[in-house]
């Protein structure tokens, strides 16, 4: 299995110099299944931030371009920084090829009305049935599991306002667990309700929504059992946890916690807070590392940042870097084949 | 009248190292009136960086009174509404003036922004600013808007399948045109709005691409540099900006542009017209 990360940030893009490095796109990361042996295995992305963008500008220099591509996208949840990308994702609007839309089914109306809204008048000028590919929704449980082919997808909930879930692939003796959006599982219950008042951290909570929080982690340190790499929601410092325990989001001591608990060997910190800079990313990573080390915990720890490639083999995972070309940048401003076709 | 660009990038937040002189951020101009009124003209991700220096103003303290002036709802011109951290502070009160038939239509743009499927916040009602809405009908000639000592007029231009408003703001004689997402027929502008561009001191005008990329892409319904000289030359206006910026334009691209575009102005007889580079930051002061 090999992994390329096109979008590593929460909440919204970031352009800028000081997010230049780690990158200021939103959620998302390709996955790519061939091995020597099944060249035809199938290709997954998780989550369509403005990541995804880019990604199929890279997809339409080959069979998406024809019309003759097929993907799987792995969708966390609707909030925008997971979807925002797709409106722009040019191999959507080739006929001939296809997309399978796997995300959590909503509890109030169908998931692909809610992509739908994305594309509506007055928001954007091309509405979501003029996506000439063929796109096929599959609504999925909490704790779903289904085949993409060879690869084997596990699902368990999250714990995040209006309700994510996290993904787990399985193929050919590689594994790796998709964990975000979510907040730890000890100080606050999120799901539907609106919550004006953050709650104390510490203070006790109701035992019925202590008993789904200690359901949830569970199925998250399940999820994440043995995984040679869990990918994990970490956008907060402990200190900005404290005010905003129900935004939904972890810190990479929550990370780290559940990592070892469930034996992964490999943690990457992922959505990343768009108030992050470079070098403060750099200081978070280097910290962690250290204290790691001086524990004598044997976790190998990683920040995603845009272009990381991570390959995948049954003995063990290597991280690298794409170079910029592949990632579609460094050419000079002329729009690509794509483009034409997009929008019309 | 000093005017700032927090966003010059049209469709979509283009973060990467070949946007950072100009910017990768999506549509935000910020004018500070001569009497300090705030007034935004439109809300994409470029207003996230004015809301967090806004915090050290009365608008971090819960008393502050901005005015918001949307062209129209598509997502780069709204996208930043739910990050711009004035909003957060009770006490502080915006205006939002917007084209819509209704206030209620235009309460509801803003709350599919905030809709529960795609943002916490789930409803502007948990947001802890009050806001004034106010519909700008989408007549050729609506009454203009007198808010707080600066007089906005506006006049729609056609946009691909729809349509996007261009404002004048004046304030003491000064005035600065507001003309994003504008796809002429090839007559150009029309008459009404040839008048509502005329003599500005300032025109920021849609130049999303090249004329040569805009031949191949005009049922997207954006202007080219070109078309953005040749109105600043029809209206007679003192400076023009271009502005929107196509999200795969690198800053030499965007370099290639302002200089072809000074060039097409000297050889159309507008030498006299200043030609202000829009990076991200970067004021005008009339």
């Amino acid at each position: 299995m090999k992994l390329r990360f096109w979008g590593v940030r929460g909440s919204y893009p970031v352009p800028g110099l000081t997010t230049q490095r780690y990158g200021g796109n939103t959620s998302c990361v390709e996955v790519r299944c061939a091995s020597p042996n099944d060249p035809t295995a199938p290709r997954i992305i998780l989550d369509a931030g403005t990541g995804l963008r880019r990604l199929g500008k890279e997809m339409m220099l080959g069979p998406f371009c024809e019309g003759k591509g097929e993907a799987h996208l792995l969708v966390s949840h609707t909030h925008w920084d997971h979807i925002q990308g797709l409106p722009f994702f040019a191999p959507i609007y080739r006929p001939g090829n296809k997309f399978h839309v796997h995300a959590r089914q909503r509890d109030d109306m169908h998931l692909r009305m809610v992509f739908a809204l994305q594309s509506d008048n007055p928001y954007f000028p091309v509405p979501f049935d003029a996506a000439a590919a063929s796109v096929q929704f599959h609504e999925l449980t909490d704790d779903a599991k289904f085949e993409i082919g060879p690869v084997k997808v596990r699902c368990t909930r999250l714990n995040h306002p209006w309700i994510a879930i996290a993904f787990r692939l399985d193929y050919e003796g590689t594994s790796v667990a998709y964990v975000t959006d979510t907040a730890p599982f000890r100080d606050v219950l999120l799901e539907h309700e609106f919550i004006r008042q953050p709650p104390k951290p510490g203070d006790p909570l109701h035992p019925e929504d202590a008993a789904k929080l200690a359901a949830m982690r569970e199925g998250v340190v399940r999820l994440c059992e043995g995984a040679q790499l869990v990918i994990y929601d970490t956008q907060f410092t402990p200190s900005e946890y404290i005010q905003r325990p129900h935004w939904g989001h972890s810190c990479a001591e929550d990370a780290i916690e559940i990592a070892r608990e469930a034996g992964a060997e490999t943690l990457m910190l992922y959505h990343h807070s768009p108030d992050r800079t470079d070098a403060q990313l750099d200081d978070l990573l280097g910290q962690h590392r250290e204290q790691l080390h001086r524990d004598g915990i044997p976790l190998d720890l990683h920040a995603a940042f845009e272009g990381m490639e991570v390959d995948l083999s049954p003995h063990g995972l290597h991280v690298g870097q794409a170079s910029s070309r592949s990632m579609g940048q460094g050419h000079k401003g002329q729009p690509g084949p794509s483009e034409e076709i997009s929008w019309k | 009248m000093e005017v700032t660009f927090h966003g010059v990038r049209g469709s979509i937040p283009a973060p990467g190292p070949e946007t950072l002189r100009f910017g990768g951020n999506t549509c935000c101009v910020s004018i500070r009136s001569a009497s300090g009124v705030l007034l935004v003209l439109d809300m994409g991700t470029g207003i996230i960086s004015l809301g967090k220096q806004l915090l050290s103003t009365e608008f971090g303290k819960g008393r502050g009174h901005g005015g918001i002036l949307l062209s129209h709802a598509h997502w780069d011109h709204i996208q930043g509404f739910p990050f711009f951290a004035p909003v957060f502070i009770p006490g502080n009160r915006f205006s939002v003036f917007g084209p819509a038939k209704s206030a209620a239509m235009l309460e509801n743009i803003l709350e599919g922004q905030v809709n529960p499927h795609f943002s916490p916040l789930q409803t502007m009602k948990n947001l802890g600013a009050s806001f004034d809405l106010v519909p700008v009908p989408i007549d050729n000639d609506p009454p203009p808007i007198v808010w707080r000592g600066i007089e906005v007029s506006g006049r729609p231009n056609p946009h691909g399948p729809s349509t996007c408003m261009a404002y004048r703001i004046e304030e003491n004689g000064r005035s600065v045109v507001y003309a994003p997402d504008a796809g002429y027929p090839d007559t150009g502008p029309t008459e009404e709005v040839l008048r509502l561009y005329q003599g500005a001191d300032l025109l920021i005008h849609d130049a999303t691409y090249t004329p040569e990329d805009r031949t191949i892409r005009r049922s997207r319904g954006y202007s080219s540099f070109a078309d953005a000289a040749y109105a600043a030359i029809r209206a007679q206006v003192r400076r023009l900006a271009l502005f929107h910026f196509d999200q795969d334009y690198s800053d030499d691209a965007v370099d290639g542009i302002y200089a072809r575009c000074r060039d097409l102005l000297d050889s159309l007889g507008g030498r006299h017209i200043e030609l202000v580079e829009s990076r991200e930051g970067s004021s005008v002061l009339l």
